[in-house]
């Protein structure tokens, strides 16, 4: 059964968000997909999604960071739930866990690429 | 002509500091003056000159004093010592203190214009190179992240795809396809497992490191790496074992490095171990140290190898297709972060029978701890 809700992939790697796609579609929801910031609030705008995956590094390596702070900053935006995805972590500093030092993202939770269908899955429940 | 360059003159008899002054100030320096080693230093941080004249002998605080925390606040201000009596054993004290050069009294207004245009000279080059050396580092910073993350993408995209593949999610594949896309899928998470450790080691900043550290519990990161490789444990039904007292004294450190220096020993231990062996941590506290042990009764490694056990990309059998693998950066990695935190690690070893890693914490952490250490060896 279809969910109501999309999912938007935010993400500047083409092959890296079809086969995210194809593994979501598979579990039956629905996908959209974005290959930049502008265009991804641009979708939200549009539809408001279930949830949002979202790279973190694209065109400007903060880019994802940056976007992922306007939408918890947006009174409109501010519920729909992120999850970060991101292939590195230790070099751009950034930390996910509110409960480590450090800066953290708002962000809702964090997989890091490549990802197992599982682990994404159950991660991808927990909100939609 | 003198650009606007700011000298600082400390001395006690009033002659010295006015013909200085006089004598630097006709050719366009900036000059201030201070009649002793205190209300010189104080001046030193609100003028912020580029060059101090330090009279050796001043009653209080003597110019050696002066020279020794001048070099500690800044080692790029260059010092200049005046001296009444010019024996060679006070300018060769001088020097090692970080002088560079010496002015005996009397001297000439000419004579002082031309010590301090020399010093300037050499001032400017100090500051050169030290710009240099941080663009350097941060073009080296940059370029890694450029590089980890040109070679993460894809590499992560492909084995993404892979996933899929494999999930069955993009059709079915004969069983022959099906074995060479599972290699494809290990060589390549062995590829990103090596990027990642080889990233980890060129962009580890001991400095930085120890510049934020913060009270850790040793026997607390003990515990949280076990719990992170219990699973990888269990399935060689290997025990984990942690010996500990209750109240083990803070160290100040990095969560993270130490973290991962457990990580990676623990997980050696259970890599390069048999089923039904174990591996035990041993925390103790020693006069002035912590005592960390990871031991197991693993494989073992060959005396001949130990001294180089720590090196980067040493590995022990570098055969690709060795029973276990490894990337040989762990090691150099942890001896990196151990270091770091003022530490030794040395490692005793015996074929077939186990290892055993021994490392030692200081109570109390000195930034210079490391490099004495290393000398010591």
């Amino acid at each position: 059964m279809a969910q109501e809700k999309r999912i938007l992939i935010v993400d500047d790697d083409p092959d890296y968000a079809a086969a995210i796609e194809k593994i979501l579609k598979t579990a039956d929801y629905s996908v959209s997909l974005a290959g930049d910031v502008k265009s991804g609030m641009e979708q939200i705008e549009k539809e408001m999604p279930g949830l949002i995956l979202l790279d973190v590094m694209m065109e400007k390596y903060d880019d994802g960071f940056n976007m992922c702070y306007d939408l918890k900053h947006d009174d409109r935006y501010k519920d729909i739930p992120i999850i970060i995805i991101t292939a590195v972590t230790e070099v751009t500093g950034l930390k996910f866990n509110p409960k480590t030092d450090g800066e953290y993202l708002e962000a809702d939770d964090y997989v890091q690429k490549p990802i197992s269908a599982d682990l994404l899955l159950e991660k991808v429940r927990r909100f939609i | 002509m003198a650009s606007k360059e700011r000298i600082l003159v400390i001395d006690d008899e009033e002659v010295i500091r006015d013909s200085c002054t006089q004598a630097l100030a006709k050719v366009g320096y900036v000059v201030k003056s201070a009649e002793n080693a205190d209300k010189g230093l104080e001046l030193l941080q609100s003028f912020d000159p580029g060059i101090v004249l330090v009279d050796l002998k001043m009653p209080g605080k003597s110019g050696i004093e002066v020279l020794e925390e001048i070099q500690a606040i800044d080692p790029n201000i260059i010092k200049i010592v005046i001296t009444g009596f010019a024996t060679v054993s006070s300018a060769i004290d001088a020097m090692k203190k970080g002088a560079y050069d010496f002015i005996p009294k009397p001297f000439t207004p000419e004579e002082i214009r031309v010590i301090v245009a020399r010093g300037l000279e050499r001032r400017q080059l100090l500051l050169e190179s030290e710009a240099l050396r941080l663009e350097q580092e941060r073009t080296r910073k940059n370029m890694i992240s450029l590089v980890s993350h040109e070679f993460r993408a894809p590499l992560a995209a492909t084995i993404q795809y892979l996933e899929v593949i494999l999930g069955g999610m993009a059709g079915d594949i004969s069983s022959e396809a099906k074995e060479m896309i599972e290699r494809c899928d290990i060589r390549l998470r062995e590829m990103l497992e090596l990027l990642g450790r080889w990233i980890s080691l060129a962009i580890f900043d001991a400095d930085k490191l120890s510049e934020n550290f913060k009270d850790i519990n040793l026997k607390d990161l003990a515990s949280e790496s076990i719990d992170v490789l219990k699973s990888m444990a269990e399935e060689k039904n290997i025990s984990l074992i942690l010996d500990s007292p209750e109240d083990l004294p803070t160290i100040k450190g990095n969560k993270v490095s130490i973290g991962e220096v457990f990580n990676n020993l623990i997980s050696n231990g259970i890599k390069y171990n048999k089923e039904g062996g174990w591996v035990k941590i041993s925390l103790s506290e020693a006069d002035g140290y912590i005592s960390v042990t990871v031991s197991d009764n693993g494989m073992g490694i060959d005396n001949e190898h130990l001294s180089k056990i720590f090196d980067e990309f040493y590995r022990v059998d570098g055969r690709r297709n060795a029973p276990v693998k490894g990337s040989g950066l762990g090691l150099s990695i942890v001896k990196k972060m151990v270091n770091a935190h003022g530490g030794t690690i040395d490692l005793e070893s015996e074929i077939g029978k186990g290892s055993v890693f021994k490392i030692d914490f200081p109570k109390v952490f000195e930034s210079d701890n490391s490099d004495k250490k290393e000398e010591d060896r």
